[in-house]
């Protein structure tokens, strides 16, 4: 199981997504993929994004159950509490 | 609660299905529309699925609110505030007690010398994969896995090449310990904040030991050393070994930790403590005590169960 969600991403990338997953809200993508082809849309995502920022989601054996990826930035960036990861809320640039 | 209209309070869910400790440092613990945050300095805001979680422990720095530990208590999730290593202090937001027929169970077992060697044999038979010598008694048993436990010890510094002279440590002064020493602290303070959370869940007392006595964490110490040689002690001292080398890019605690956290998704820990709890005191063979017949039964039915037998709500 994989989710991808991008936000401000060019319209050819989010074109390029539904090829493989479900759009199932905007810029909300799901699927069910092995590891290899989930890296290799990752990569698609990463070569497309231009300004835009995103994140995936999906199933790992570790202790939380799930793994993420980010790319480019957001107000949301992960953040490491030993081995587990959780997401840090930036505050608003003035 | 007041400040969440609309939704009921959350409710526990069971310790099988959580993720493993958090430790927080230097941050400001409070709740922001109803979920429970870390503030940094820098004004981040970082959000901890507090009721996922067995156990938050607070190192030096941190700062709780009032809504932060009544949220931590509706869920079910221990806090424990922590000194540098993790040598536990002190300890709220699921306190044990909820479970009045399990304490007065686990009391009659400690008290009766009978049950209680019973029980610390088992032990014995989990610790070492063996049964426990006949016609010992609990002292006897004592000392003889206190021969093995140092074995251990030193048989794994000479696997993992560490440097190892005894387990020595100073609570009150944490860098005086050497570096093996130090790790295996952070190792087993992970291990007790796990048990402990199992413990409470479980509705049983931590204070009451079988084997362990006199301590207010007896029963978790019971409780932990049945993982602790084949789970932390070789995590530790393979971390030990790594930082003599120069290898680590992170601090030894937190190289322990995360080796800690490996071991224990492995080992399958969380899902396995509550029912080893359950094993080790059936094995004293008395049954649970049966409410006396003049006793006054509860006014009301309390709402389905939602996490585990100690979970309040």
């Amino acid at each position: 199981m994989m989710v991808i969600v991008v936000s401000r991403a060019p319209p050819r990338l989010r074109g390029r997504l539904a090829a493989w997953l479900l759009e199932v809200r905007a810029g909300v993508y799901v699927g069910d993929y092995s590891a290899r082809t989930r890296e290799r849309i990752w990569d698609q995502v990463l070569g497309g994004l231009e300004d835009g920022d995103a994140v995936m989601v999906w199933k790992a054996p570790n202790d939380q159950g799930f793994n993420f990826a980010t790319a480019g930035r957001n107000r949301r960036m992960p953040e490491d509490f030993d081995g587990l990861k959780l997401i840090k809320f930036l505050p608003r640039q003035t | 609660m007041a400040d969440m209209p609309g939704l009921p309070p959350p409710r526990p869910i069971p310790l099988k299905d959580r993720a493993q400790l958090v430790f927080v440092e230097r941050a400001q613990l409070d709740v922001r529309d109803g979920a429970f945050c870390a503030v940094n300095a820098d004004g981040t805001v970082t959000q901890i699925p507090v009721g996922g979680l067995a156990g938050l422990m607070l190192e030096p720095g941190a700062r709780i609110s009032h809504a932060a530990v009544a949220l931590a208590a509706r869920t079910g999730t221990l806090i424990a505030w922590v000194g540098e290593g993790g040598v536990r202090l002190y300890s709220a937001g699921q306190p044990g007690g909820a479970r009045s027929d399990k304490l007065l169970w686990q009391a009659k077992l400690a008290l009766d010398d009978k049950p209680r060697l019973r029980i610390v044999r088992r032990m014995f038979e989990i610790r070492f994969g063996e049964a426990a010598p006949e016609r010992r008694s609990i002292d006897q048993l004592r000392g003889i896995e206190g021969v093995r436990v140092r074995e251990t010890y030193s048989l794994l510094a000479r696997k993992y090449g560490v440097a190892w002279k005894r387990r020595k440590y100073d609570p009150n002064d944490w860098d005086a310990s050497d570096t093996p020493n130090r790790c295996l602290s952070a190792a087993t303070a992970c291990l007790h904040g796990l048990t402990e959370a199992a413990v409470l869940a479980a509705g049983y007392a931590p204070a009451i030991g079988f084997l362990h006595t006199g301590k207010p964490l007896s029963f978790v110490y019971d409780i932990a050393d049945l993982w602790k040689l084949d789970t932390v002690v070789p995590e530790a001292f393979r971390v030990a070994a790594q930082a003599a080398k120069g290898k680590l890019d992170m601090s030894p605690e937190r190289a322990v930790r995360l080796a800690c956290r490996d071991t224990f998704r492995r080992s399958g820990l969380l899902s396995k403590i509550i029912p080893r709890i359950e094993e080790v005191l059936s094995a004293g063979e008395l049954p649970m005590p049966e409410p006396p017949k003049e006793v006054i039964g509860p006014a009301f039915e309390d709402e389905g169960k939602s996490g585990d037998d100690g979970h309040r709500g």
